[in-house]
């Protein structure tokens, strides 16, 4: 196999340019579409970053207008948010990555242990659903569900007997977000999530599962001897992807659940909703573009780091 | 292209000089107009108005299509000109609003726009809107030109180029203050009304014991808290505000020294606290639902309408029409003594402020193919009455029945869903009142009452001709926008943890880290330089 792959790789690299072109037209062919969708949405406004330093004028564009430097970044620093901004963004994110993963590989290896076909189809249909749901409507079931005065939660309650003043007020308190949120995100995420895992449960090898039975092994044992050491790359490319975008909040999550509560902001608040209420009244491209700017370096400098550091321990998962 | 067509036009116009004889017939049917034969119309264009407004769907657009027609033949002959209309929907209208001007695709012409609640000077600053001469303006737009006096240009001027075309012709008054049961104010002992926060208080504590039926006292989605805090504080100062500097208005003089700038909230600390104390009350009083903050699908409006709701905190022009027994306002049809009053901010202390003239306006987008033809059909359904009355009221007998020239009446069989153009076509940037019909079915009296008061006490909006250059105060005035958005959504609904006087200094001592010292101090800058010392 090895020198097969090393046998091509020689040969290539004696063809020119164009020849390796026709050699590899097909598979080319194949990437074509990914390509163009990378250069058109990821490359080519590449040098629009540019408007993060200038003074952003309509007739005059973007490379016409007038240059000045770091001032559209000085908003961020200057409201003196900008720590609890960070530090909730990436809490949330590593909340979201680690037990949306956790989740997702849970609900895979549990998948694949169903036996029963229907059933597996019908559950997975299920836990699928919630993904497709807008956030917009996934906000207004929030609050249908957790409003004080009209909310299925609090009706409930009061049925019950219990008193005006227990009654449940999440609206009012901050604290109770954090666990809401994480729950509607895995709610959401994790019947998509977990396809990836399931699909490469289904890429291993039989013949290790069949051995493994010869060999007497149990369920468990499958699972945590087979099952999850071969979901470990899968696992660790999938973090590293998430970690990249680890200052990026969920906008629409929080925008839709949180809306413009501002007694919630001190738990609640992210980067993005922070900046769509600061540069919404007075739509200023440039300081939008400056805190793009200011998270895509950060994001850029934690996967380099997380890339390096897993390189170091384990080089085949690195992703470069 | 602006250069070509005058040059085309100059000779056109000496061409044209030595067979003017033959023009005269033209002239006759109006003489504003009369230069316009001049004009090379001979390639038919398609005008785009952009307007904040709901797209109407079904049958209202069908109507709507049916006046447009109408309206476009009219057009199409005087000027060889059609006008489309682009709506921006109302959610999200600020940003949708901006991003189609930045856009600058040419997609749209004529954009109505407003200096205190739609951003027409930010947007004449970054380049949105094209500059209007003098010579364009009497050229394209001459019964516009003629019709807005000197001093009044001077105020759509900004670094000494006219941007805005404003509708300064047309009586109306959007103060805030609240819209309220006036038969139940009655029940409440206030025999005259609510005149004073303390008497909405009154009021509330009556409508709570006596109208339990009420889905709320006041269905508020949570928004309201700059009004609501800048209305606490007309009535309770002579404080004025300089508009369009944020949402909250927090810059500006007194009645008595204008020109000396300062922020009342951070000097009216006793005031403040007062407030925080008061909407606590309120709070605890079930004024508002529980979760005001997060309560966005609230129609309150049309709850007042059907009487489900004994408030509606809006300003004096949507109280004109909740006063009045129409068709839309079920209160009336449901109960015969049911009476809506108001009570405007500031009425304490009588401070009230005339509308600024660019609180309407109309502006040309400098992306616009054809500047010339849209100030044409702009001055048309500004100007001309058929056109006025089309675009603003529809087709007559359809959507509306002229009373006695002055008036306007619903015809038989008419539907305000689907037939009420002028709430469609949302022209709020070029009403006069020689051309206007008002509503016949409105409580005139009740409304010329209120207005008489106002001209008693109002006075003129001071800073007209103030566009503020914030480029180097906007990061500071961004984040004091921000904290004033948190902390009054707290205050203003009484949803602050602690004491009153806690959360009022830990809100200015807010403002004052994110530099509002150095905001105001700019801005007397700025205004000294124009107004003087």
């Amino acid at each position: 196999m090895k020198s097969k792959k090393a046998t091509v790789k020689y040969r290539a690299s004696n063809l020119t340019f164009w020849q390796k072109v026709y050699k590899y037209r097909v598979l080319l062919l194949m990437c074509l579409p990914v390509i163009v969708f990378f250069f058109a949405f990821s490359y080519m406004p590449l040098p629009g970053i540019w408007v993060a330093f200038v003074k952003y004028n309509y007739r005059k564009g973007i490379f016409g207008s007038k240059f000045i430097g770091f001032d559209n970044f000085k908003f961020l620093f200057t409201s003196g948010k900008l720590s609890v901004l960070t530090r909730n963004t990436i809490l949330y994110n590593v909340a979201f990555i680690l037990l949306g993963n956790m989740l997702a590989v849970f609900v895979a290896i549990l998948l694949n242990e169903v036996r029963c076909k229907w059933f597996r189809k019908v559950s997975q249909t299920m836990m699928f659903l919630p993904y497709f749901i807008s956030q917009v409507l996934v906000g207004y079931l929030v609050f249908n569900l957790l409003n004080y005065d009209t909310g299925l939660v609090n009706s409930i309650l009061k049925s019950l007997g219990v008193a005006e003043e227990n009654l449940f007020q999440p609206y009012s308190d901050p604290n109770v977000w954090p666990p809401i949120l994480i729950l509607v995100y895995l709610w959401q995420q994790t019947g998509y999530n977990s396809v990836v895992y399931f699909a490469s449960i289904m890429g291993i090898d039989g013949e290790m599962m069949e051995a493994s039975k010869v060999d007497g092994a149990n369920g468990f044992q499958r699972i945590r001897y087979i099952i999850l050491p071969s979901l470990k790359p899968t696992i660790v490319i999938l973090l590293l992807f998430a970690l990249g975008g680890i200052v990026k909040g969920n906008f629409g999550l929080f925008y839709n659940i949180i809306g413009t509560n501002s007694l919630l902001y001190d738990t609640t608040d992210i980067i993005e909703t922070y900046v769509y209420r600061a540069t919404m009244t007075d739509f200023n491209f440039s300081t939008a573009s400056a805190v793009g700017l200011y998270q895509s370096v950060i994001g850029f400098v934690i996967v380099m780091t997380v890339n390096f550091i897993v390189k170091k321990i384990e080089p085949d998962y690195s992703l470069f | 292209m602006k250069k070509r067509t005058i040059a085309l036009l100059m000779s056109a116009a000496m061409a044209t000089s030595m067979i003017a004889a033959t023009l005269t017939a033209c002239a006759e049917e109006g003489d504003t107009w009369a230069n316009w034969a001049d004009v090379d119309t001979s390639e038919h264009v398609v005008i785009t108005y952009m307007t904040t407004g709901d797209k109407p769907e079904g049958e209202a657009l069908e109507n709507l299509n049916a006046m447009m027609d109408q309206l476009n033949a009219i057009l199409t002959e005087k000027v060889n000109a059609e006008l489309a209309i682009q709506f921006i929907s109302w959610t999200d209208y600020l940003s949708n609003y901006n991003l189609t001007l930045a856009s600058m695709d040419g997609s749209v012409d004529l954009v109505g726009t407003a200096s205190d609640w739609l951003d027409a000077w930010p947007n004449a600053k970054n380049g949105a809107f094209l500059e209007l001469s003098e010579d364009m303006l009497q050229t394209y737009a001459p019964a516009t030109w003629a019709s807005v006096p000197a001093e009044n240009w001077e105020m759509c001027k900004y670094d000494g180029e006219i941007y805005l075309m404003p509708e300064d012709g047309y009586t109306q008054w959007t103060n805030h203050g609240f819209a309220y049961r006036l038969d139940w104010a009655r029940e409440a002992g206030l025999e005259n009304g609510v005149h004073s926060w303390e008497d909405m208080t009154t009021y509330f504590q009556h409508v709570k014991e006596a109208h339990p039926e009420l889905k709320y006292m006041w269905d508020s989605d949570g928004t309201n808290y700059a009004t609501m805090v800048g209305g606490w504080i007309s009535s309770h100062s002579n404080y004025i505000s300089i508009d369009g500097l944020n949402s909250g208005a927090m810059w500006g003089g007194t009645k008595e020294t204008p020109y000396t700038i300062y922020s009342p909230y951070v000097t009216d600390t006793d005031s403040l606290v007062e407030f925080a104390k008061l909407m606590k009350e309120w709070d605890e009083l079930g004024v508002w639902p529980t979760d005001v903050l997060n309560n966005n699908g609230a129609d309150n409006r049309m709850e007042f309408r059907s009487g489900q709701v004994a408030a509606e905190q809006h300003h004096t022009q949507t109280w004109a029409d909740l006063c009045s027994k129409n068709e839309a306002n079920k209160i009336y049809q449901d109960d015969e003594d049911a009476e809506v009053g108001f009570f405007y901010f500031g009425e304490e202390t009588g401070n009230l402020t005339s509308l600024n003239i660019t609180h309407g306006a109309m502006a040309v987008s400098a992306a616009s193919e054809n500047p010339e033809r849209a100030l044409m059909v702009y001055d048309l359904i500004r100007n001309d009455q058929a056109c006025y009355r089309l675009f603003n009221f529809g087709i007559e007998g359809v959507s509306y029945e002229v009373v006695d020239d002055v008036y306007k009446k619903e015809p038989e069989g008419y539907n305000s869903d689907t037939q009420n153009i002028n709430g469609m076509t949302n022209f709020w940037w070029g009403r006069n009142d020689t051309l206007d019909l008002k509503n016949s079915t409105n409580n005139w009296e009740a409304i010329n009452a209120l207005y008489a008061k106002y001209d008693e006490v109002a006075q003129p909006y001071m800073y007209g001709q103030f566009v503020a250059d914030v480029d180097s105060i906007s990061s500071q005035i961004n984040n004091i926008s921000e904290i004033h958005t948190n902390y009054m959504k707290q205050i203003a609904y009484g949803k602050y943890s602690g004491t009153a006087e806690e959360i009022v200094a830990e809100y200015q001592q807010a403002l004052i880290d994110a530099g509002i010292e150095d905001v105001t101090a700019e801005l007397q800058a700025q205004i000294t330089e124009l107004y003087g010392e």
